[in-house]
């Protein structure tokens, strides 16, 4: 499929070697979307859960501190950035890239909570990371021995095949792992039990934006 | 067992990892039936295997050639209008490196797998800007390890000795 007719009129390009960056007016919007969140993601304050507890008047407040506040608004800049970068990205190879250093942030983000119900998901998470960066860079390696190119400007001009077919769910396997989503989002949805939830929030975001252009991605390739 | 008794069991996490392992397995398995040719026109080519060893190249298996400065070595970009200085470093090697070339014809792999030995232009060049992230993913694990180690470990272990 051409690149204009999914996202839009070519707006322009940004190229760094091999690697284009691109714009159509549909990554143009994510890409500041994006960077719209992660900007109110950085300037905002972490909320603090109260529990009630049983047998006492007492609130148990569980509140985020600052080393922990720090560490946590660093990553999830980065992990931000990081999808604004795979918004735009015209290359296959740096949108798997991308979508790996997301991965590791994500883990990141909630690695400096101290909930063990939290971090046990987040250790669990962290496996399938692991075991979903085997799809993700072999879906890509597959791709690129049956086409010879890694540029989606020369992917979508050519035409699928069986071993094509089977790279791109390859890679679809590892976004979907790498990300989290269904039905592998259980990981992900316990993550979330902890106080902090603008950082919280970008885990969600990124997921979100991330499957939206894998799906676009393998559209280019396949069709 | 009927449906909502399966998604049930799919919302503990300790499941997942396993689930997701036997999906990935399975359809590895279904590529074994896949019909698998390489594509000859790679964008990043390599002379035949053993052809330079056999030429009795002293940087063999990784002679790009060209002359630095002066005349461009092969390295093939996706789009030479956007590097166009390609190829002309790429037969650049550090003094000791040239040295060595020079003094004995088996040490190719060992110059180039060496720091200084080897000017990769597809790494630094064409496609400098997956160096640039890939050193990003490697930084970002070691900065979250080294908090945790800082974090947890290491102020976990004070603790007790309060």
């Amino acid at each position: 499929m051409d690149i204009g007719s999914l996202g839009g009129n070519l707006l322009g390009i940004i190229p760094l070697g091999d690697i284009i960056l691109y714009l159509t007016p549909l990554h143009l919007f994510m890409l500041i979307v994006i960077l719209l969140f992660t900007f109110l993601i950085a300037v905002s304050r972490t909320e603090t859960q109260v529990e009630a507890s049983f047998e006492g008047l007492k609130d148990n407040k569980s509140t985020v501190g600052i080393a922990e506040f720090k560490a946590r608004r660093f990553l999830a800049i980065v992990c931000g950035i990081a999808t604004a970068g795979a918004m735009i990205t015209g290359d296959l190879f740096n949108f798997i890239l991308f979508v790996a250093l997301t991965g590791i942030v994500n883990i990141g983000i909630v690695s400096a909570v101290k909930q063990i119900d939290v971090l046990n998901a987040a250790f669990q998470y962290g496996l399938i990371a692991m075991m979903a960066s085997l799809p993700l860079f072999g879906g890509g390696a597959i791709i690129l021995a049956a086409t010879g190119t890694l540029s989606f400007f020369e992917l979508a001009n050519i035409a699928s095949n069986p071993m094509i077919l089977f790279g791109s769910i390859l890679l679809l396997i590892g976004v979907a792992g790498e990300t989290g989503i269904a039905p592998f989002f259980a990981t992900k949805a316990e993550m979330f039990r902890t106080p902090g939830s603008p950082f919280i929030l970008i885990i969600h975001l990124s997921s979100l934006f991330m499957i939206i252009r894998a799906i676009e991605i393998l559209l280019l390739i396949l069709t | 067992m009927d449906l909502g008794e399966f998604w049930n069991k799919l919302a503990n996490p300790d499941r997942i990892p396993r689930v997701f392992s036997l999906i990935l397995g399975l359809f590895l398995l279904i590529g074994l039936f896949v019909p698998f040719s390489l594509n000859n026109e790679q964008l990043y080519p390599r002379p035949a295997p053993q052809e330079q060893m056999f030429a009795g190249d002293s940087i063999a298996p990784y002679d790009r050639g060209g002359e630095i400065l002066e005349t461009p070595g092969i390295t093939v970009a996706q789009y030479p209008q956007y590097s166009k200085k390609i190829g002309m470093i790429n037969s650049y090697m550090s003094p000791i490196a040239y040295n060595i070339k020079k003094n004995s014809p088996y040490f190719g792999t060992s110059i180039y797998s060496s720091p200084g030995g080897l000017i990769d232009e597809i790494l630094y060049y064409t496609r400098g800007f997956d160096t640039i992230l890939e050193s990003t993913i490697l930084m970002m694990a070691f900065v979250i390890a080294s908090w945790l180690a800082l974090n947890f470990t290491m102020r976990n272990k004070n603790k007790k000795d309060d």
